[in-house]
């Protein structure tokens, strides 16, 4: 890459390696590498956020503010890009469909389920008859609680489906590091998690109605 | 209304361009109660003074001969003029006439007719003989700001931040900007009041650690959850109330009065007799902050004077009440952040009203943990302004940098007047989204485009951003066009959209900029009764969604009947029949799960035939043919 204010080699950072320049982002750019982590599921948390932020403080438009047109655009597509590929990292089911999309399976937003007027061009991944009969019948335990007022119903629920929450990202967590990872079975667990985690968000909701303190971390959906 | 009349689209390549200058650039709270001006000298933020004083009440008087008093001076003239002495006047901005409804009941202002449709308040003043808007009012108080800072500076001023309540809506940042403007101020960016106190904090005070910033104000009530490390200060969640704050327990003390001194709740419409006990409310709120109980005494323009006590147990009674609508907004950012409670490192308090014991304990109690309060409550915000203008003119210091988030939720309308969001609530900016659309009907040539902004699932519960068209699509088969629209927000938080059909390469975009004075009421409303009605949303979001997708089966079912029969297997058409009928009877009902299951009881019916029309579909493109529109719809799973 040549930099856009001195013509000379900018190398591979977000700063030209001869000016200091902001460099426009490369669209191709994976989230790992915008990051400058290893592609890889295993994530030290802590260490990613520190090199989010050290780049944040080198990137940010406030940054750019007296900078001219080209820098100012830079700064911004730069910062757009490590804001979306954090929000994407930091989240253990995001970071897994995102390494499956990486890999071409895309486990789709709402699986099973096509959206009206949205394009979906890639494969929905079938949902089980089993997950489905699952999530109806604590679906119906959480309307009976919450119909009942009942939070210590809701909490056990919530507390359950948490922990099996836990156990199928423990399952993706294995799968991807198996020798080659096992990507269709990440990818069936996957869609198991978005139903739990729907279904974290929905009891939350009314966990919150029938709960007037503040609370802890109670009905958190993890 | 028509969306086009309250919005300028202006284009992409429009300036907005700021101009951001070294040397004096100072900070501007620009409160419901005070405003003040503070500067960074020598590496340290301070307040400027005017004499002694250091905060310049937000009060403006309209004299009839023409001249305006700013400030004290004003307040003086409350009780003669009450009409023509506007304060609180933050409440106004960004309303409309229908908005200001809710907070006439008691206050003494005229009020100009206005259109029900017209996007500003106007105060009739100067004994009637002028008109103003609250932008220009707010334009007043910025005036006496700016001259003080100049005169302490000794010179020209080169930019200001401007804080306004991380609640505010576009409509309601716009109309503060343009009251920068006004009074010839070059506004380098506004800056939500609790990032600017936990920017005091966190560079004065050393802060480290999630804190949640309690803000209550004259007018409005904020709360922000941040993280403060290593001088990354980076906004978790906002969230709050802009119509809620430290006026209301005066309205509540006041009616307590007018009450006992047998008197209708609206002071019998006598502006007079509203100020008068608006003030005593106030200072007897004021007196039992260190006081448990105090005097009061009412002389009404009559004549005649009404004496009565308050005690501190009875202003907890009136205040209590008003205190708890901050608890949802509390619960909200929380979550949002997804911090809990007892993982904070501390509770920070800005706003005047924080002040009372009550509060103080409110607040405790709510978060289980004492509050801070080192630096003063009234000027923590001007000090955090005055350092964010100074990063900016500065062209940022390498070791700090402020991240901020989206306060209000972004997205498109799609069919059936759903909500479809692309940037949610206290996402980090600058920052985007992408997603393709298609479309609906056969041979559609063309997009329109909806923006919204608020957190409601139905259109019609959010607030209208813009509207735009992408057309030259060729007519083709519903589903194969794709659109994909970008979304992005930069660090000031103005959104692009911008659309692209990847067939054709058709482009359209616009930079959204709401006009000043949108009519208001709305967010607060949207956000209070998005958390009421969260259940019913989500219920009336998915049976719209599954009643249109049952819609599109039905017709591609029956056109595949129609057109295909010969590749149906005995018994087959009344199966699918069945299944079609059961789903028209599902999707007259109200459960979107009985439409869900009846769309796959159908699929499941269908299957088999879908695989034969495909397999001929697939047959006859080898020939040459065109696919029919409904080959790819049906079997779908």
């Amino acid at each position: 890459m040549i930099c856009w204010s001195c013509q000379k080699a900018a190398g591979d950072g977000a700063l030209c390696a001869a000016c200091g320049a902001v460099q426009p982002p490369d669209p191709k750019a994976d989230y790992f590498r915008v990051l400058g982590l290893p592609r890889a599921f295993a994530f030290d948390a802590a260490g990613a956020e520190q090199s989010y932020k050290e780049l944040t403080k080198v990137l940010h438009p406030d940054r750019y503010a007296r900078a001219d047109a080209r820098g100012r655009r830079a700064s911004l597509e730069r910062s757009v890009q490590l804001n979306e590929a954090w929000q994407t990292l930091k989240d253990p089911v995001r970071r897994a469909e995102y390494l499956l999309s990486l890999d071409g399976i895309d486990v789709g937003e709402m699986s099973g389920v096509g959206r009206s007027g949205q394009y979906d061009d890639h494969v929905t991944l079938p949902v089980p008859q089993v997950l489905l009969m699952e999530v109806l019948e604590l679906r119906e335990a959480l309307a009976t609680a919450h119909s009942a007022s009942d939070v210590h119903e809701t909490e056990a629920l919530v507390a359950k489906v948490r922990s099996r929450l836990v156990t199928v990202m423990d399952d993706v967590a294995r799968g991807f590091l198996a020798t080659p990872p096992e990507l269709a079975t990440i990818a069936a667990r996957l869609v198991t998690v978005r139903y739990y985690r729907r279904f974290l968000d929905e009891a939350r909701i009314l966990w919150e109605e029938d709960t007037p303190a503040l609370g802890g971390s109670g009905a958190d959906a993890g | 209304m028509p969306v086009e009349a309250l919005f300028g689209i202006s284009e992409p390549g429009e300036s907005q361009v700021k101009q951001v200058c070294k040397g004096r650039a100072v900070g501007i709270d620009l409160g419901t109660t005070n405003s003040l001006v503070a500067v960074v000298q020598a590496g340290q933020p301070i307040c400027l003074r005017e004499g002694k004083s250091i905060l310049l009440p937000s009060v403006v008087h309209y004299a009839a001969d023409g001249s305006v008093v700013v400030g004290q001076g004003a307040c003086e003239l409350a009780a003669r003029f009450p009409e023509d002495t506007i304060a609180s006047v933050k409440r106004f901005m960004g309303r409309g006439p229908g908005d200001a409804e809710a907070t006439r009941k008691l206050t003494p202002y005229r009020f100009a007719p206005g259109e029900a449709a017209d996007p500003m308040v106007r105060f009739s003043v100067a004994g009637g003989a002028r008109t103003v808007t609250p932008l220009e009012v707010s334009a007043e108080i910025l005036r006496v700001l700016k001259a003080r800072a100049e005169a302490e500076l000794g010179g020209e001023l080169d930019g200001v931040v401007i804080t306004v309540p991380a609640y505010f809506d576009d409509g309601q940042r716009q109309a503060t900007r343009d009251a920068g403007r006004l009074a010839g101020l070059e506004v380098m960016r506004l800056l939500n009041e609790p990032t600017a106190a936990a920017l005091a904090y966190g560079l004065d005070k050393q802060a480290e650690g999630t804190f949640a910033v309690f803000d209550l104000g004259g007018g409005t009530f904020d709360i922000s959850v941040l993280k403060l490390e290593g001088g990354v200060f980076e906004v978790k969640s906002t969230g709050g109330d802009s119509a809620l704050g430290g006026d209301d327990f005066d309205r509540a003390i006041a009616g307590r009065f007018l009450q006992a001194m047998g008197l209708p709740g609206d002071a019998g419409g006598d502006p007079c007799v509203a100020q008068a006990v608006l003030d005593t409310a106030r200072v007897a709120k004021e007196a039992l902050t260190t006081a448990s109980e105090t005097a009061v005494s009412i002389t009404l323009p009559a004549g005649q004077t009404w004496n009565g006590r308050l005690s501190r147990a009875e202003l907890d009674g009136l205040v209590r009440p008003v205190l708890d609508r901050c608890g949802p907004a509390v619960r909200r950012a929380l979550r949002d952040s997804g911090v809990a409670a007892d993982q904070l490192s501390g509770v920070i308090l800005v706003g005047g009203a924080t002040r009372m014991p009550i509060v103080r304990r409110f607040v405790g109690e709510l978060f289980g943990a004492e509050p801070l309060a080192d630096i003063d409550p009234d000027e923590v915000v001007a000090l955090g302004a005055a350092i964010q203008a100074d990063l900016l003119a500065s062209g940022g210091r390498g070791d700090v940098v402020l991240m901020d988030v989206v306060p209000l939720s972004l997205g498109l309308e799609m069919m059936g007047g759903v909500t479809e969001k692309l940037i949610h609530r206290n996402t980090t900016v600058p920052c985007g989204a992408v997603q393709t659309f298609t479309t609906y009907a056969d041979n559609q040539t063309g997009f329109d485009l909806h923006v919204v902004q608020g957190e409601r699932e139905l259109v019609a519960d959010c607030r209208s951003l813009a509207r735009f068209k992408l057309g030259g699509i060729p007519p083709t088969t519903a589903g194969m066009a794709r659109l994909k629209v970008t979304f992005t927000v930069d660090a000031d938080g103005i959104l692009s959209v911008a659309a692209r059909e990847e067939n054709t390469g058709q482009e359209a975009s616009i930079r959204v900029k709401p006009s000043y004075g949108l009519t208001d009421d709305e967010v607060e409303r949207m956000i209070r009764d998005s958390f009421d009605h969260a259940d019913d949303d989500m219920g009336a979001r998915l049976l719209t969604v599954e009643r249109v997708e049952a819609d599109r089966i039905l017709g591609a079912t029956r056109a595949a009947l129609a057109g295909s029969a010969d590749l149906l297997v005995e018994g087959e058409r009344e199966a699918i029949l069945a299944g079609m009928v059961e789903l028209e009877s599902a999707k007259a009902g109200s459960k979107h799960l009985a439409i869900r299951g009846a769309v796959q009881s159908l699929d499941e019916a269908s299957k088999e035939f879908a695989r034969r029309r495909m397999n001929a579909a697939l047959d006859a493109n080898v020939r040459g043919q065109a696919l029919d529109s409904v080959e790819r719809k049906v079997g779908k799973p």
